[in-house]
């Protein structure tokens, strides 16, 4: 067996002990040594050249970048996740004639699907569901984050919050917590433009806080601007209305007049 | 098996976020693989890759990688600007051997960005900062050029990036160092906009050649001529000259003879003062230390001095010669050979005797022209006369004018003055006979002269005509001329006269002469001043420009203000950048006719530059200024700013000649007639046939104008439009009811197309790609018949004979055959007139009825001993036919037609296919369409010096002792001379001795027979 071959597949042994340990400071020092040592496999995207091992690095490449996805979960680090789910992909998509389905793969699939909606990268979200065949919208995992979606664009935030108990893997917790947050930005805004006022336990009661505490600390944190007083959040709405726009009439008498003479002038 | 690829980019993308160095590394070096395809992902991470090549932390590679990677992704973004800054950045990561799109688009962005960048350093000489980078990638591309063995490429990044130092090694390395350098010239001219650059260029092309083992003389002196360094040429030319060898001679003399084509009279009277007279003292010198480092040079000296003893004391150039000295008495005689060169006078001469001699003018058009129009009308009459004078131009022939004494003298005041300044087109470059020609009409000593003061005027002018260019020996004359009177058409005459006779010498005292008629602010004499103190100072760009532009704000009358915008635009001829302070100051002008000076002096300034700058303003100021006179200059000038590439002009002026305004549409016939003279361009015709039938008259007139220099010598046989364009122009001028000013185009017309005798064209350009001053200055001053008819003149100096004249080393003509490599109906002379004027059928079948009329005569002869009643040429078919029965009689017939063969062998059209060449005899007629069909009889007895079509060729003569047979005299302008020498009595017995040398069957006879 080729010597880096086998010294990738030793690292990965630890790197799952580590993570398993839940050791994930050793899991990112093995992780990134990883990497590094993947670069010198010439069979692994985006050359796929045809060495005799090729499918094992492959899927040993597969294997890395799929622990290392969970890994940025588990870190709660959105920014890692992107990175390696991006790298990642390759193996799901240009390697899929040359690999045997991975188990992760919908799992992880429906991580990234969250963690579009949770950034509200929708337009994301649905470019990457397109990309999905039919099938793979039946698995549960999907399917979890595409219902998500509709509650969340039909602004039935409450059937958002409790699918938080139907979550099909424990990853997934992380994404619907952050998820909560999302969906109370989102109730804001739209309060801050719909109202000048509400009362503090009507605000309470639309973002879903169960204090008052709960809501003076959002306020405080999120809405410094929000001012509350006797009782009532009052909204700072943007008091400027937009200026109607002037017809720059001086221009256009000139230019007109500039028309008329060069059209005297013409050859 | 093909590999998978992968389907996009965002794995690496994602992989440069990752900390570690050698993880982006490994993407930068992938992503720079990929990037062809996937450039639009990557287009959204540039602010990534950018960060990374700004990292300074990151080692140079990487960095040079990320740049490549970013400079790859603007370049398919159309960012070029940035692309190319990036590329500068990934230094040796960019390859300039690559072969792609992207190495190309970016080395030729570099190279422009480059060439400006160099450009604008010269220009505004403070030192802009040229990346060092982006120098290193131009010279790593000049180098592979020059290695590739790319010549002209490097060469032309080269001129264009001012690196003059890398031109002369492409030169240098080249494989064939003279075919480089004149290509190389050739560039500079065509491609080279500033002026001081294409010094810059030249000086160096001189270097390199006088670096050659086989010295180009021919070229060099070309060179120093445009760099006007007399004091070059002159001793190049001295050293052929001392030369032992006479191919050495001959060649100076081909180099003088070359010189003088390009007409730069200022110039050429510097290289002869400069020749060393072969005094005695320093030859004597020389000759010491010949003797003691060259001894074997000796006795060739010796062998001459037995030669030449005797021969020195009887020189010709006694002036030069006193002592005797026998080295120098080769020297002293080659030496007055080439000043009588250098001087003018020798081709002058000889350019007579041809014209002269081949001068196929037809009488007949004159003369249908005179019947037609109608006596009073006095636009017409001498319009009449100027086409006389233009028809024979320079051919000493003014048979028709003898001929109409009486009609000629319905001529008065103006058209008095032209008539008379007709003869001095008709003499033109008569130097010797000149002043006795004229002096019959000449100012007689002092104020108290009897004749009119029109005929003085004109006669003074005509002087001038006469010795256009070649003034020496007329100036004094003229300025005497010009103090004693105080007669302002004579004033006018003599300041003409002047201008044209010195023109461009910027002679101080002739200056201060014409400036004084100026200050005394007369109207007439004030014009020609003007334009006179123009034609002194062509192309010297003096101060004295701008005291006249003050006078020109000061005076009050129009015509003298008019005179001045021509003079001054006359003096920046030719001086591109340098004018421009002047041309700003006078296109800003309030007054219209100054801002019409300043269109001039683009014109001239700019004149055959073809430069993009002129042009635009040019263009603008045709559609946007106010006065319909700036506009139709303005038009007009693009005529002379683009004349050097003339099929740019037809599409350049399309739209202007179509304009509502008849004043632009004027501009562009002529823009066209200017830059496309002599060409016989499809396009210019194209042009000009609608202009030709417009609704306004002077566009008429123009576009008559126009068409006829386009076509001048252009035979019917390659373009049959010519032969419609004569037959329009017959119709226009028999047409009772055509306007004057477009019958006067048609008339003018005529005498263009047939000017010189057949045997001139208009040319701007020398055969060397130079700018004829003369011809410039000519057709410049010509286009103001719009103010002045008798600036009309003026284009004979445009003139140039198309000739081939070989001449052997006692610059003689001798017989000498050669070959034109076409059919001759292509090239030769149109046919005569010789129908009465009453019928306006085409020429076509007078061809045919000349013919028979020969048939019928020779016909009736043989027919009376059968007293059988034929009839002749056109029954001769029928005959034949039905006499087919009658042996006897069809074999008579038979006879006869071979007998009317061999009596009018030229015009056995279609009897027989056509030869595919003819032989010519020097001197002959080579129209410039032919000049490509020119070769040389291999067993001739003479070599030309300079592989020439046409011009002045000196020929090597291989068989030296035989005698030679001359095939051009003087004989002939010597009676001519003298016959117009006694030309006041103006008998009718000159014009037919004149008449009777030449050869040509006699039109008029053959008109006689006919009624």
């Amino acid at each position: 067996m080729d010597p880096q071959l086998t010294e990738v597949s030793q690292q990965l042994e630890r790197f799952k002990a580590a993570f398993v340990r839940k050791d994930y400071s050793t899991c990112s020092d093995l992780l990134s040594r990883l990497k590094v040592l993947l670069t010198k496999f010439t069979s692994l995207p985006p050359l796929f050249e045809n060495t005799p091992n090729a499918a094992q690095e492959l899927t040993l490449a597969r294997d890395i970048y799929e622990h290392a996805v969970v890994l940025s979960v588990k870190t709660e680090d959105q920014d890692a996740f992107e990175r390696d789910f991006f790298q990642l992909k390759p193996y799901y998509v240009d390697a899929r004639n040359r690999l045997p389905p991975s188990p992760q793969e919908n799992l992880i699939l429906g991580l990234n699907l969250l963690r579009l909606l949770v950034q509200n990268r929708i337009a994301e979200f649905h470019t990457e569901l397109e990309l999905l065949s039919s099938a793979t919208l039946d698995n549960p995992c999907i399917k979890h984050a595409v219902e998500l979606e509709q509650s969340f664009m039909e602004g039935a935030y409450n059937r958002v919050l409790s699918a938080r108990q139907t979550a099909p893997d424990a990853t997934y917790v992380y994404f619907m917590d952050l998820l909560a947050k999302t969906i109370r930005d989102e109730i804001a805004g739209c309060s801050e433009k719909a109202y000048d006022y509400v009362s503090i336990s009507d605000a309470k009661q639309m973002l879903l806080f169960s204090s008052d505490q709960e809501l003076l600390t959002y306020v405080n944190e999120e809405h410094p601007e929000w001012e509350v007083k006797e009782g009532f959040v009052v909204f700072q709405k943007a008091k400027e209305t937009a200026p109607c726009k002037e017809i720059p009439s001086l221009q256009l008498i000139n230019q007109t007049l500039s028309y008329a003479r060069e059209l005297e002038r013409i050859v | 098996m093909a590999a998978v690829m992968v389907s996009s980019a965002g794995g690496l993308l994602a992989m440069l976020n990752e900390p570690q160095p050698s993880l982006k590394h490994h993407a930068l070096s992938h992503l720079n693989n990929l990037v062809d395809r996937f450039w639009p992902e990557i287009s959204t991470s540039v602010p990534i890759i950018e960060s990374l090549y700004e990292d300074e932390e990151f080692d140079l590679h990487q960095r040079q990688l990320a740049a490549l990677l970013v400079s790859k992704v603007f370049y398919y973004l159309g960012e070029l600007n940035d692309s190319l800054s990036y590329a500068l950045g990934a230094g040796p990561q960019f390859d300039v051997s690559e072969d792609t799109d992207y190495v190309h688009t970016l080395l030729a962005k570099a190279i422009d960005e480059y060439a400006s960048l160099r450009s604008k350093a010269v220009e505004s000489n403070d030192m802009v900062d040229i990346d060092p980078r982006l120098e290193a990638i131009v010279e790593r591309m000049l180098e592979k050029c020059i290695t590739d063995g790319k010549y002209q490429q490097a060469m032309g990044i080269a001129i264009e990036c001012r690196r003059l130092d890398k031109l002369e090694e492409a030169i240098t390395k080249s494989d064939n160092v003279q075919g480089t350098l004149a290509y190389c010239i050739n560039v500079s001219h065509s491609f080279v906009n500033r002026r001081e650059y294409r010094h810059e260029v030249l000086t160096l092309l001189v270097k390199v050649y006088q670096q050659l083992p086989s010295l180009d003389y021919l070229s060099i002196c070309q060179c120093l001529m445009f760099l006007d360094e007399p004091q070059a040429v002159a001793s190049i030319l001295e050293k052929l000259l001392r030369s032992e060898s006479k191919d050495d001679a001959l060649l100076a003399l081909q180099i003088a003879f070359d010189l003088v084509e390009n007409e730069h009279q200022a110039f050429l009277l510097s290289v002869r003062d400069r020749l060393p007279a072969p005094k005695t003292r320093p030859v004597e010198t020389v000759r010491a230390v010949e003797i003691t480092d060259a001894p074997n040079e000796n006795p060739s000296g010796d062998v001459q001095m037995a030669d030449g003893a005797p021969a020195p004391a009887p020189a010709p150039t006694p002036t030069i010669v006193h002592e005797t000295d026998p080295v120098d008495a080769t020297y002293a005689e080659r030496l007055t050979k080439i000043k009588g060169i250098l001087s003018g006078e020798t081709s002058i001469q000889l350019t007579l005797q041809f014209l002269y001699s081949h001068n196929k003018s037809d009488l007949l058009i004159l003369k249908t022209i005179k019947q037609s129009v109608e006596m009073r009308n006095s636009v017409c009459h001498s319009a009449t006369i100027y086409a006389n004078a233009i028809m024979h131009a320079g051919t000493t022939v003014d048979t028709f004018l003898r001929e109409n004494l009486d009609w000629l003298s319905r001529a008065t005041n103006w058209a008095k003055f032209s008539a008379t300044a007709g003869l001095g087109v008709i003499h033109r470059g008569h130097l010797q006979q000149g002043r006795s020609l004229m002096a019959p009409y000449l100012p007689q000593g002092g104020a108290g002269g009897g004749g009119s003061p029109y005929s003085e005027g004109g006669a003074l002018y005509a002087l001038g005509l006469i010795h256009a260019n070649h003034g020496e020996g007329i100036k004094q004359f003229l300025r005497d001329s010009l103090r004693s009177t105080n007669v302002e058409v004579i004033q006018h005459g003599a300041c003409l006269g002047l201008g044209l006779s010195a023109l461009g010498t910027a002679d101080e005292e002739i200056y201060d002469d014409v400036k004084s008629v100026l200050y005394t602010d007369s109207a007439v004499a004030g014009e020609a001043a003007g334009i006179s103190m123009g034609l002194l100072l062509v192309g010297t760009q003096t101060e004295k420009a701008s005291e006249m532009l003050a006078y020109a704000h000061e005076t009050q009358h129009e015509k003298i203000i008019r005179g001045l915008a021509l003079g001054i635009a006359l003096t920046v001829y030719g001086r591109e950048e340098g004018a421009d302070t002047l041309i700003e100051q006078m296109t800003r002008d309030q007054d219209p006719i100054i801002r019409y000076g300043g269109m001039y002096a683009l014109a001239l300034a700019y004149s055959g530059t073809a430069n993009n700058k002129a042009i635009r303003q040019l263009l603008h100021f045709a559609v946007s200024d106010v006065s319909d006179d700036v506009r139709r200059t303005a038009v007009l000038a693009l005529g002379f700013v683009l004349y050097s590439d003339p099929e740019q002009t037809p599409r350049i002026v399309s739209l202007l000649s179509e304009s509502y305004n008849p004043h632009v549409r004027y501009g562009a016939a002529l823009a066209v007639g200017i830059s496309c003279a002599g060409t016989g361009l499809s396009e210019a015709i194209s042009l000009l046939e609608p202009l030709t039938s417009d609704v306004v008259d002077f566009v008429r007139q123009g576009a008559l104008i126009a068409m006829a220099m386009v076509m001048v010598q252009i035979s019917e046989a390659s373009d049959s439009r010519v032969g419609t364009f004569r037959r329009q122009l017959e119709k226009i001028i028999l047409d009772k009811h055509e306007d004057t000013m477009s019958k006067m185009g048609a008339i003018l017309a005529s005498g263009i197309l047939d000017a010189g005798g057949r045997n001139v064209t208009i040319r701007l350009l020398s055969k060397t790609k130079h700018d004829k001053v003369t011809a410039v200055i000519g057709l410049a001053v010509f286009s103001q018949f719009w103010y002045w008819y008798p600036l009309i003149y003026f284009i004979s100096l445009a003139f140039s004979p198309t000739a081939f004249i070989g001449l052997n080393y006692d610059l003689k003509v001798p017989k000498f055959e050669f070959m034109s490599h076409a059919k001759p109906s292509l090239f030769e002379y149109p046919k005569p007139t010789t129908v009465p004027t009453a019928n306006t059928a085409a020429k076509l079948p007078t061809a045919v009825l000349s013919t028979s009329v020969k048939a019928k005569a020779r016909a009736k002869k043989d027919a009376e001993q059968k007293a059988n009643a034929e009839k002749a040429s056109g029954a001769e078919k029928s005959v034949n036919e039905s006499g087919s029965g009658k042996g006897k009689d069809s074999a008579e017939k038979e006879g006869d037609s071979m007998q009317i063969d061999s009596t009018v062998p030229v015009e056995k059209k279609a009897a027989e296919p056509e030869p595919a060449f003819e032989i010519l005899v020097n001197p002959a007629r080579v129209v410039p369409a032919q000049e490509k069909y020119i070769k040389l009889l291999e067993d001739s007895r003479y070599v030309p010096v300079k592989l020439a079509p046409s011009g002045f060729v000196l020929l090597k003569d291989l068989r030296e002792h035989e005698p030679e047979v001359l095939s051009l005299t003087d004989a002939p302008t010597s009676t001519a001379s003298a016959a117009t020498g006694a030309a006041a009595a103006a008998t009718q017995g000159t014009t037919a001795s004149a008449m009777a040398v030449d050869d040509e069957p006699q039109p008029p006879q053959a008109f006689e027979y006919a009624t």
